[in-house]
């Protein structure tokens, strides 16, 4: 199989990923942060681990400020609804994905107003005065993709920190796309909230997500219950990340995030970037040849771009161009992304769009096989 | 005298107190506290065997939230 479906999740996953899930469950099979007993203690040192290398990757102030999730989806609902409230308004971007736009949809229902601010793809200053444009004196939260699910396109998410800063508004950002493709500096940019997936660009297991945040115990909880701390209590504890950590930890899927981030910084953010963005360009360059292959964004700038690109094959649905692909071996993403705003921004919400993203291990080989594959259903 | 212990809450506070700890030359051990209570519950502490008053300052200065201090007897 030729995967190029990793925007979605990335695979294969490292060889130390799997290690790492295999000696979990064999080694750190008790509760961690629950009991004294040294198999609860081991197993708390390596979510732990996992802990200080988000903080060091992201720059955080600690790892006190890394709140494992179930996935990213999960973290920008933890933010968005534990921050914002009836009256309040809050600006988003025209590119947002569902895991941004439903909760933010809900949230209208309770009295919450919503801007979405255009982008403009390769003119980050026209983006950031469209953001500009968008505050007003109710706005209370920014929240945007730092990388369209659907096209890669970048936004500029450290200006748009600093300008959300001038208005003493806090900025959220979506890294689903980015965490593990993009440099990420918490401490440079002052971005507030990082919402991050564990099982696409740092290759660790699905079922693993980050909020990374100095300000996690100025949010509401979603969920509450036991963190094997102030039991006494009542009240969900203040400090995070216990805050926003209740009930029993994905041990495996921790450590496996934990090997799969060491493995990025291994390799280096900007090699993986490079590799996948010279895939995506001579992807682009090669069917640019073909007559038949519609492209919606101009050849991916890494200025402006992460290494997704999505496409037609004329006027067939994508998922019937999906469909053909698998039947040769190859797994792509069809449809709209969970993204409809992002499908509306380039007027494909009728007939979606065939995604590809490479990973740190697809060959250029690979890249060749899809060009032969979508020439021949032409 | 029993075992003197600085507590810190939550199981992340204390391994990031340890290692703090550590890198000041202060050997510590992660525990649970000696006994939960009707205050507050159970939580994780750090024994620090030599250097208790040092530790706290040194906790305190990194922005450790210290609960208290406690001592074990060697009976509990």
């Amino acid at each position: 199989m030729i995967y190029l479906d990793n925007a979605a999740t990335t695979y294969p996953k490292p060889n130390s990923v799997r290690t790492a899930v295999e000696t979990a469950l064999r080694k750190y099979g008790a509760n961690p942060g629950r009991a004294g007993h040294n198999m609860s203690l081991a197993s708390a040192e390596e979510i732990y681990r996992c802990r200080t290398a988000a903080a060091d990757f992201f720059h955080a102030p600690g790892p006190e400020c890394v709140a494992f999730t179930i996935n990213c989806t999960h973290a920008l609902n933890y933010v968005l609804k534990g921050f914002l409230r009836p009256g309040d308004h809050v600006v988003t971007s025209c590119l947002e994905h569902n895991a941004v736009a439903r909760p933010l949809h809900a949230l209208t229902q309770m009295g919450v107003a919503v801007t979405k601010a255009q982008v403009y793809p390769g003119d980050h200053d026209a983006t950031v005065n469209a953001f500009r444009r968008a505050i007003c004196a109710e706005t209370r939260l920014i929240i945007c993709t730092h990388a369209s699910n659907v096209w890669g396109i970048r936004l500029p998410v450290e200006r748009i920190a600093a300008l959300g800063h001038e208005y003493r508004i806090p900025i959220a950002v979506d890294c689903a796309q980015s965490a593990g493709m993009l440099p990420i500096d918490m401490a440079d940019s002052r971005i507030d909230y990082l919402c991050i997936a564990g099982h696409k660009g740092l290759y660790g297991p699905m079922g693993t997500g980050l909020l990374v945040t100095a300000n996690g115990s100025g949010l509401a909880t979603l969920v509450e219950g036991g963190t094997g701390t102030n039991s006494a209590e009542e009240e969900q504890p203040e400090a995070m990340p216990e805050r926003m950590e209740s009930g029993t930890q994905n041990m495996p899927g921790i450590a496996g995030l934990r090997a799969g981030i060491e493995f990025v910084r291994a390799r280096g953010t900007s090699r993986i970037f490079q590799h996948e963005m010279e895939l995506v360009q001579y992807l682009y360059r090669r069917l640019s040849r073909l007559p038949n292959i519609r492209f919606y964004t101009a050849e991916p700038d890494p200025r402006y771009f992460v290494p997704v690109l999505s496409f037609n094959v004329g006027d067939l649905p994508s998922e019937t161009v999906g469909r053909k692909l698998n039947e040769h071996g190859i797994a792509v993403r069809s449809g709209l992304h969970c993204a409809p705003d992002a499908h509306r921004f380039y007027g494909t919400l009728e007939q979606g769009a065939v995604r590809i993203c490479p990973s740190a291990f697809t060959r250029k080989e690979e890249m060749e096989q899809l060009v032969r594959v979508l020439a021949s259903i032409q | 005298m029993g075992r003197p212990l600085i507590l810190v809450g939550s199981i992340t506070n204390a391994i990031k107190s340890r290692n703090i700890l550590a890198r000041a030359g202060i050997h510590s051990n992660v525990e649970r506290i000696p006994r939960s209570n009707a205050n507050r519950g159970c939580g994780y502490c750090i024994y620090v065997p030599v250097r208790t008053d040092e530790a706290e300052i040194i906790l305190l200065r990194y922005g450790v939230p210290v609960s208290g201090r406690a001592e074990r007897g060697d009976t509990e």
